[in-house]
């Protein structure tokens, strides 16, 4: 079978390393500066086939590289996993400020939460590339989603996409319910440990 | 429905408690001496213990002090025949919350029964509001455009701030009464304000914790709102 991708495989490869090696610099910058870096680790991943076909036949869009690259923007997905929540907020003006960039969607679900307590903070970019694209336009434009998190709000999840609980079961109502409480007291130490982080430093800063 | 333990040794008077009691819409248990009120408070729930001093086996003051001892703390109402003061203070220093001395009217001894549930019950409160942020106090949850659950002392001082609304309550105060009787430092006062003032935030909430570091602090309106 043809990839859904097209011919565009490889640059989608050779964007995501892009933008991958543009975020891990600016993380070396400001570990120089500062002595710790901005995020605890990142991931990078082109789509599999298999998921941006279902995304496709989910969103009632044709199996082809128009829908994969142009309706559906997050073929190219990265997402970076901070310690501390003002840390999330940082990254995001640092990115904005990237060259050949351009921000098309922002979705604070950190501050908005979902009902169901997913916390994140989702970014959809433009990226102009020195190619074409599958619409013919050169320079060429292919977008990206970053997803931003702390690492509780990354723990949970992780831990409740594994939980794979039957939709129509009785006690749904009461285990969805569950998993937000466990999502707000996450969220509660998150913002402990920021507190305890501007404490500190404050003290640092007088004395 | 108020369950409460009735120990009175006088059957007849025990019998006109229960009837009256009863058509107010209580559930009576009654027993007959202290012995039995301590092995019913350790069995079964209760709101309210009405329990008379003078009894057979073991007196109600004994009883009480045996109950309280085993950590249960529902109010209680001692009958006394004696009016003397050593007598109502003994049964307070027991563990009682209020008294009756017999003779007493049938009338002013369920006002005093539903004054005393009626504290309680606001004592369990479970919802305090202020502005448009809900602090769920069984659940130690705060509520907004999202929530958070707190620790137990963070759902404790945003409780006393959110019955206390612009005042000003210094560090000094808030310490006593959420560390009671704790050993350490002050600071901590400072460092949970900070907690809840950034929780507060998160949320999105209308009001925050105005104040600086040992100072005193007050629940208001969030400017710019």
């Amino acid at each position: 079978m043809n990839s859904i991708y097209g011919s565009y495989r490889e640059k989608l490869e050779l964007i995501l390393n892009d933008l991958t090696e543009k975020i891990e610099d600016l993380n070396k910058a400001v570990k120089d500066a500062r002595g710790e870096g901005i995020y605890e680790h990142l991931t990078a991943r082109v789509k599999s086939e298999e998921s941006m076909r279902e995304k496709c036949r989910r969103k009632g869009l044709s199996e082809d590289e128009r829908s994969a690259l142009e309706e559906i923007h997050d073929a190219i997905g990265i997402r970076i996993v901070c310690s501390f929540i003002d840390d999330i907020y940082e990254i995001v003006s640092l990115i904005k400020g990237f060259e050949n960039i351009e921000i098309v969607e922002e979705k604070d679900y950190v501050r908005n939460v979902k009902p169901n307590g997913y916390r994140s903070y989702h970014m959809v970019i433009a990226i102009r590339t020195d190619f074409a694209d599958c619409m013919g336009r050169n320079p060429g434009k292919y977008y990206a989603e970053i997803q931003l998190r702390t690492i509780a709000m990354d723990s949970w999840a992780s831990l409740e996409h594994r939980l794979k609980y039957k939709k129509d079961v009785k006690n749904q109502q009461l285990i969805v319910a569950e998993l937000k409480k466990c999502a707000d007291e996450l969220a509660s130490c998150d913002l402990s440990m920021q507190t305890i982080r501007d404490l500190i430093n404050e003290d640092n800063d007088n004395t | 429905m108020t369950k409460i333990l009735l120990a009175e040794d006088e059957k007849e008077l025990s019998r006109a408690v229960q009837a009256v009691l009863e058509a107010k819409g209580y559930e009576i248990k009654a027993v007959y001496n202290g012995k039995d009120a301590v092995e019913a408070a350790q069995e079964e729930v209760f709101d309210l213990m009405i329990l008379d001093i003078m009894m057979p086996v073991m007196d109600g003051i004994e009883a009480l002090k045996e109950i309280r001892e085993g950590g249960n703390y529902t109010p209680a109402l001692f009958l006394t025949a004696k009016a003397e003061i050593e007598d109502r203070v003994a049964g307070l220093e027991a563990g009682a919350d209020d008294y009756l001395v017999k003779p007493f009217s049938m009338a002013e001894l369920v006002a005093r029964i539903q004054s005393m549930t009626r504290r309680s019950r606001e004592y369990d409160r479970q919802e305090l509001v202020y502005g448009e942020v809900v602090l769920d106090l069984k659940e130690q949850e705060l509520h907004n455009k999202s929530s958070v659950r707190l620790a137990k002392k963070e759902s404790a001082l945003m409780a006393m701030f959110m019955k206390n609304p612009g005042k000003a309550l210094t560090t000094e105060e808030i310490f006593a009464r959420i560390w009671d009787g704790e050993e350490g430092d002050m600071e901590i006062v400072w460092v949970y304000v900070s907690y809840l003032r950034n929780k507060l935030k998160a949320i999105q909430a209308d009001i925050t914790i105005d104040g600086e570091r040992e100072g005193s602090f007050v629940l208001c309106p969030s400017s710019g709102q």
